[in-house]
């Protein structure tokens, strides 16, 4: 007797979006970043088609995060200057693009002026040519100033623009629409609220091939399997038809990582734990590795020694 | 403690009420019925008072806007009385006695005919009444005089055992001689059981009515019946004064704990005889004419009305004291009819499926049809039913009270001045109130359809917010934001008429329970709503609910508007069925063997479900395909 063919069959594509523009679509970028398109899970290739392997952006933010020094200095002393952290990023760590991270913008922190921000925007757009993703400092009431300042500054370079909520999804839409950029729609660790947020943005008029879908971000043992079992669930759905869900997914590793005892505590805090220099990239590559296994397509990373590993298993398995 | 007297304008209701005790409390006890839904938390703001004269201790509420307090506003439930007061209660405040139209009845009329034909449902009601014109005893017949009744009595009713009580017997000798032997005899029937209850004089065999009662959370209902022939003469309704103890059955309960039942049985038996006086001045019928109550309501009610402890029904593992109560005496707990007339009460299954849903059972005939067929009994709990001849399963659902029209903000119960229908007609959005007159408030119908034209109009979003700029009725209003349907100087009290976001959401989360439930119990039973063939929509408000509304809000499930069917108020209509058909009294029996409760509370992927359905229509706006949904211009 033949062995029964056990092979899923999944009826629906992964949709494929395009991040930057070259000269010719209108941008100054040196090269486009395309992730989406599989017609199967992540890693199982024999069950459909992985045309965009997933890519790692690079964290960068216009004020120095509040990470342990052992961490920082493991990036380096560009973490000063955005565009100086976006150059090494690029041309030392190797990410594929960059993700920017207006936290100078919190009104509770350096409280960075909309201009502000979007001259930083610019700067690091002309030293670097890789596509930018862009993120505001999560107040959404300044955000909705500085993302419009800074979309219009990246006016035709197709950025990707974080983040589209229930609470903004307007905001964004509209500012996204009116100076060519991308969207990634939020939701706090729901997948209903996933799908719900990404109905509004189509009920709007916004295109859901212009979207990135980010399910938050939980670092490994705080919530990490929540967001797991959602990003995969996303998958299965969009996979299985759901138009609604068939759309790539982000994650924020780098930013939620080094805020959990475990990336960032001394070992004298945490005896027995080795070493935090060690320790930190570690816990960051775990993490985004099991995320890529989920279906993640983007993966935001901080440190170049997480970035490197990534990067390999990526070369390797993905 | 000291005494006080409140007297109450314009009613000039004086009562004396010891010294701490709140308006509301001493309104209740000048028999005054006030529109509060929190039962006396001061949540819902509704209790609102006028103090004319005299001091109170000084409570601030944040229900109360700055211009009410000047003007001496306070909310009666959070007043206490410490000295002697005269209060005004304005006209809001006064809860209005529900109209009832006569659809109901209408509908009975061709039910009760489409029942009479089915071959099973012959003509028997649970009460007879029996002209016996016996022959004088001979020598030749000297049988006794009991056994001379019963022997005739059982000659009318055929089969079956008789019973008589002692009281009567000791009385026949007096009452058949006195009569040159021409007697009415009154029969109630339980099962096989025919009991001779009473012995009248001559012939009064053509006056016999009975009164058939849904005992709802929020609302009675009673109808006068004809029970020598089908016919509804009279309906009537009012609220149940229960009301201030809460919206709820719950809440009721934990009343009754700290209360005493008989304090809740007895506002609502004094709201059953209010309403059996009324029906019966109306009509000019003698109460003792009245033979018989069928009772249909949740268990919980159906305990208050006997009054049962209810304690145990919502503690683990919630048991009642009884589903399946025997006919009373109605005198027994007080209500005013024939001194020997019956209580029945329907048969309930469990602590959260009460006779309601029995008779909703019965009377949609659920059990008796081809192919699935869906119930859902829209109120404070939403109460589901699926199943088919051969099985029914039945769920609850705690929905809460905004599709009646509490936890709104202008919500109010369906009494005149209640907007009942909210459209749009060239592009405006136009209402209709009960009565034609200026409007109050919202109640659930009028609501479902606001959302819906809200929806529809791209005035809000999926989930229920505003989307700004896009219609002047958006507007803000004490710091919140609300959509102003009827502007303060058109209204009917001089108050604004609007629905806030946190109103909308309140009813978007009542329509995602109910929804939820449905899905989930159907799912269990591995079937989808393409599976129900018969799909019942019951409450006391389903009569006026508009169908394309309630879909569009994802209220019910977009299936073939050919399998819907508005069933109305099935409580009262199945508890008539039990009144004029044996068969149907006895079929409950078999209901409830066939039906099991299955318990949400146990469904851990309830709240998913939930989650789903918290947003316009639903996150699966498959399962609403094809329904028009606006477009952005």
């Amino acid at each position: 007797m033949a062995l029964p063919d056990i092979k899923e069959k999944w009826t629906y594509k992964i949709n494929e979006v395009t991040i930057g523009a070259i000269e010719q679509e209108g941008g100054t970028r040196g090269k486009t970043i395309t992730v989406g398109g599989q017609t199967t899970l992540p890693l199982l290739s024999f069950e459909g088609n992985i045309p965009n392997k997933p890519v790692v952006a690079g964290y960068i933010a216009n004020a120095v995060p509040d990470w342990p020094d052992t961490i920082l200095k493991g990036i380096g002393d560009e973490v000063k200057s955005p565009v100086e952290w976006a150059q090494k990023s690029v041309q030392e760590f190797k990410v594929d693009l960059l993700s920017i991270k207006l936290i100078g913008a919190d009104p509770h922190g350096k409280n960075a002026t909309a201009e502000e921000c979007a001259k930083t925007v610019s700067d690091v757009l002309k030293a670097v040519d890789v596509p930018l993703i862009i993120w505001g400092c999560g107040d959404d009431e300044k955000d909705s100033l500085v993302l419009q300042a800074c979309a219009e500054a990246a006016k035709g370079e197709n950025c990707l623009i974080g983040s589209a909520k229930e609470s903004n999804y307007r905001t964004i839409v509209a500012l996204c629409m009116a100076n060519k950029h991308k969207i990634i729609s939020e939701a706090p660790v729901d997948i209903n609220i996933g799908k719900q947020v990404n109905i509004l943005l189509r009920d709007i008029g916004y295109n859901l091939n212009d979207v990135i879908m980010f399910q938050t971000t939980a670092a490994l043992g705080y919530g990490f399997d929540y967001v797991y079992t959602i990003s995969e669930r996303a998958r299965i759905a969009g996979l299985k038809g759901d138009a609604l869900m068939a759309l790539p997914q982000i994650c924020d590793v780098g930013g939620e990582v080094f805020r959990v005892k475990e990336a960032v505590a001394d070992e004298d805090a945490l005896p027995g734990w080795g070493a935090l220099e060690k320790r930190g990239p570690m816990w960051e590559a775990v993490c985004a590795g099991n995320y890529l296994q989920a279906g993640a397509d983007i993966v935001i990373m901080a440190h170049p020694v997480a970035i490197k590993n990534i990067r390999q298993a990526i070369d390797k398995l993905f | 403690m000291a005494d006080c007297t409140v007297s109450f304008q314009p009613h000039n209701k004086a009562v004396t009420v010891r010294k701490g005790t709140t308006l509301l409390e001493a309104a209740l006890k000048a028999n005054i019925t006030i529109n509060n839904l929190c039962g006396g938390d001061g949540i819902c703001g509704r209790c609102k008072m006028i103090i004319k004269k005299g001091n109170i201790p000084e409570e601030v509420s944040g229900k109360l806007t700055r211009e009410e307090i000047t003007r001496g506003y306070v909310l009666a439930c959070l007043t206490q009385v410490m000295e002697n007061l005269v209060v005004e209660i304005p006209p809001e405040t006064l809860a209005r006695e529900k109209i009832v139209d006569d659809e109901d009845a209408d509908r009975f009329k061709e039910f009760g005919q489409l029942a009479q034909a089915g071959d099973e449902f012959v003509f028997s009601p649970i009460v007879k009444k029996i002209y016996l014109d016996l022959d004088s005893p001979t020598l030749d017949n000297n049988t006794a005089d009991q056994q001379r009744v019963c022997e005739a009595v059982h000659r009318e009713i055929g089969s079956g055992a008789t019973q008589m009580g002692l009281k009567i017997i000791r009385n026949l000798p007096a009452i058949l001689r006195g009569n040159n032997y021409k007697v009415t005899a009154t029969v109630g029937f339980r099962r096989d059981i025919a009991e001779i209850m009473n012995i009248e004089p001559g012939n009064t065999a053509g006056k016999n009515y009975m009164i058939v009662i849904d005992i709802g959370t929020t609302t009675i209902v009673a109808h006068l019946v004809d029970a020598n022939r089908i016919r509804t003469i009279a309906a009537k309704a009012c609220f149940n004064s229960q009301g201030i103890y809460g919206s709820e059955v719950t809440s009721r309960i934990i009343s009754a704990e700290k209360r005493g039942i008989v304090e809740l049985q007895k506002l609502l038996i004094s709201d059953i005889n209010g309403l059996i006086r009324g029906l019966a001045k109306e009509d000019r019928i003698n109460l003792k004419d009245i033979t018989a109550v069928v009772c249909a309501g949740n268990t919980v009610m159906s305990h208050f009305l006997l009054g049962l402890p209810t304690r145990y029904i919502r503690r683990k593992p919630y048991t009642p004291t009884s589903v399946d109560p025997p006919p009373f005496r109605a005198v027994e707990v007080g209500i005013q009819i024939n001194p020997r007339g019956l209580l029945y009460s329907l048969p309930g299954i469990s602590g959260w499926v009460g006779s309601d849903i029995t008779a909703g059972i019965l009377a949609t005939n659920i059990i008796d049809r081809d192919g699935i067929s869906l119930l859902v009994d829209i109120g404070t709990n939403g109460e589901i039913i699926v199943g088919n001849r051969e099985w029914l399963v039945a769920c609850s659902a705690s929905a809460g009270p905004a599709l009646e029209g509490a936890n709104v903000t202008c919500g109010i119960r369906a009494e005149t001045g209640a907007i009942e229908k909210v459209y749009i007609k060239n592009r405006k959005i136009q209402y209709k109130t009960i009565g034609f007159v200026p409007p109050k408030g919202f109640c659930g119908s009028g609501i479902i359809d606001l959302v819906s034209v809200l929806f529809n109009m791209g005035i809000i979003d999926r989930r229920g917010r505003f989307l700004d700029g896009l219609d002047e009725g958006v507007q803000e209003l004490n710091g919140q934001k609300v959509y102003l349907l009827v502007d303060r100087k058109k209204s009917g009290h001089g108050n604004h008429v609007f629905i806030s976001e946190s109103d909308i959401e309140n009813v978007i989360t009542a329509k995602a329970a109910i929804f939820a439930a449905m899905k989930i119990l159907l799912a269990r039973l591995d079937m989808s709503f393409d599976d129900v063939s018969h799909f019942y929509i019951a409450g006391a408000f389903g009569n006026h609910i508009d169908i394309e509304s309630a879909i569009s809000i994802g209220l019910i499930p977009n299936i073939d508007r050919n399998k819907i069917i508005f069933a109305g108020n099935t409580s009262v209509k199945g508890a008539k069925l039990a009144a004029y058909f044996q068969h149907a009294f006895n079929r409950v029996a078999q209901i409830r063997a066939k039906t099991t409760y299955y318990d949400l509370m146990g469904a851990d992927d309830y709240v998913e479900e939930f989650r789903k359905a918290m947003f316009l229509p639903h996150t699966d706006i498959e399962l609403f395909k094809g329904e028009k949904v606006w477009q952005k211009a």
